[in-house]
């Protein structure tokens, strides 16, 4: 009932042709698309590109700094450990080299001590000698002093000058 | 009781075109100017505008705010922007492809929001709001002339003449891309390259992809004309339901309102079909344009050679 309402109202055809009506399409159609592919298209595209390169290239630009921070702390980190691994270099060397003076010290004392050792051993060598020797002449001395004492009146003056002549020559041969 | 939501007597009337207040004027009336002329010239000015808008917008700014001059400011530029990068980013490029989508993106684009500001013009009852104010003159018959509104693309006409266009743009590039030769050999289906059994199926072959040729552009422009056409007829004929059943008093006013509310849930859908017929017609001429290149043909060998080359590799190692 609807449908033959509707149609029936209506007098006119919807597929009615209407060339001016098609030509003014084609027409207003074709300078729209001119405008718009002339002064619209040309900025929005390349709005739109920008804004890609743009961000695209940010993005790019960061990736880039990361790396080379990256880079950065790597060749830090090595030098870092370059720098421990000499300074323990170093700190060795010189613990090696104190202990090289350390000992060539304790050498250079201890020769030096025997030397002094060895020194003072053959001047008490000597002062034993000089003493030795002094008391031997002292006993000589004494020995023929308390001799003649005892022996005064029982030697003749020819005994006397024999025994010491005698004494003389012993104590020359126990001082030799 | 006559309706007062609508500027016609009756669904169909409300749709086809009229003519202008101008057209009683002597040279114009020869002229043949109508309503549906009018509401293309309308249509087409506001997309310039909006177009010209949106471009300053869109466009990188100056080089004095910094990052700002990427940003797109404002809402229509926005929305412009948001259906340009969402139509070729993810429509246009994948079929047609790089090449081709930076050759034809101007055309698809402008067809694309010519008919999407046609069909939203036709949303905006302007016709209807001229009948409540007063603001229209007679013919001598006694038919109502109004100053705009109306939904050019509800006429087949303008689909037939938006269609022609499609149907070039697709000429213009197979030709360039296939030359005649490949032309013939397209609409040959290439039989003539495979044995001679199936010569004489060639004639067939070749006449119904010609009779293709053209029912391709001319189905685009039916497949328009009457989604637009039939929106705006159910449209009016909900709206008008009350009258057309010739009810009277209480029963009219709550018809009224009942058909009122469908009308509003329907006129959300005819929005979307606004939006959808606009962008099926831009679609399929942009399919129409991939059918007629080499570029898919391209990307299988491509993809064909990446997989030999996967496979000597394989071997090597």
């Amino acid at each position: 009932m609807l449908a033959t309402l509707v149609l029936a109202a209506a007098d006119a055809d919807p597929m009615k042709p209407q060339l001016g009506l098609a030509l003014t399409a084609l027409v207003v159609f074709g300078i729209a698309f001119g405008a718009l592919a002339f002064f619209v298209w040309p900025k929005i595209t390349k709005g739109l590109d920008d804004r890609n390169e743009k961000i695209l290239g940010e993005i790019k630009a960061a990736e880039d700094a990361r790396a080379q921070a990256k880079q950065a702390l790597a060749e830090y980190e090595q030098s870092l450990a370059e720098a421990r691994e000499q300074a323990n270099r170093t700190i060795a060397e010189a613990r090696a080299e104190a202990q090289r003076v350390g000992d060539e010290l304790k050498a250079a004392n201890e020769r030096e001590l025997a030397e002094r050792m060895a020194r003072a051993k053959a001047d008490i060598e000597a002062a034993k000698k000089a003493a030795v020797a002094d008391i031997h002449a002292n006993a000589t001395e004494l020995a023929s002093a308390i001799a003649g004492r005892i022996l005064q009146r029982e030697i003749n003056a020819a005994d006397q000058a024999r025994l010491v002549e005698e004494s003389i020559r012993e104590l020359e041969s126990a001082g030799a | 009781m006559p309706s007062i939501l609508l500027a016609a007597d009756s669904p169909l009337g409300h749709v086809l075109d009229h003519g202008h207040v101008w057209s009683e004027m002597q040279w114009v009336g020869e002229f043949g100017l109508s309503i549906h002329m009018v509401m293309l010239f309308v249509s087409a000015i506001t997309l310039l505008a909006a177009m010209a808008l949106a471009a300053g917008r869109i466009a990188t700014g100056p080089e004095s705010i910094g990052n700002q001059r990427y940003v797109t400011k404002g809402r229509i530029a926005q929305i412009i922007e948001v259906l340009v990068i969402g139509l070729r980013d993810q429509m246009i490029e994948p079929i047609l492809g790089e090449k081709n989508t930076r050759r034809w993106l101007p055309f698809l684009l402008s067809l694309f929001f010519f008919i999407l500001v046609i069909n939203l013009y036709g949303l905006v009852p302007l016709q209807d709001l001229q009948d409540v104010f007063g603001l229209y003159s007679h013919t001598a018959s006694g038919e109502k002339l109004f100053w705009l509104g109306g939904t050019s693309t509800a006429n087949i006409n303008v689909t037939l003449a938006l269609a022609f266009c499609a149907f070039l743009a697709i000429q213009i590039h197979s030709f360039r891309e296939l030359g005649v030769i490949g032309w013939l050999d397209h609409l040959t289906c290439g039989l003539f390259k495979s044995s001679k059994i199936v010569y004489p199926v060639i004639p067939v072959v070749f006449a119904v992809e010609l009779a293709g040729v053209f029912i391709k552009p001319v189905a685009l422009a039916i497949r328009l004309f009457a989604n637009m056409m039939g929106g705006h007829i159910l449209l009016a004929t909900v709206i008008m339901l009350p009258t057309l059943m010739g009810l009277q008093g209480g029963a009219w006013l709550g018809v009224t309102f009942a058909t009122g509310a469908f009308a509003i849930a329907l006129t959300f859908l005819e929005l979307f079909v606004a939006f959808l017929q606009a962008f099926v017609f831009m679609f399929l001429t942009a399919v129409f344009l991939s059918l007629m290149s080499h570029e898919e043909h391209e990307h299988e060998d491509h993809a064909a050679e990446e997989v030999h080359e996967e496979l000597a590799h394989a071997h090597a190692h």
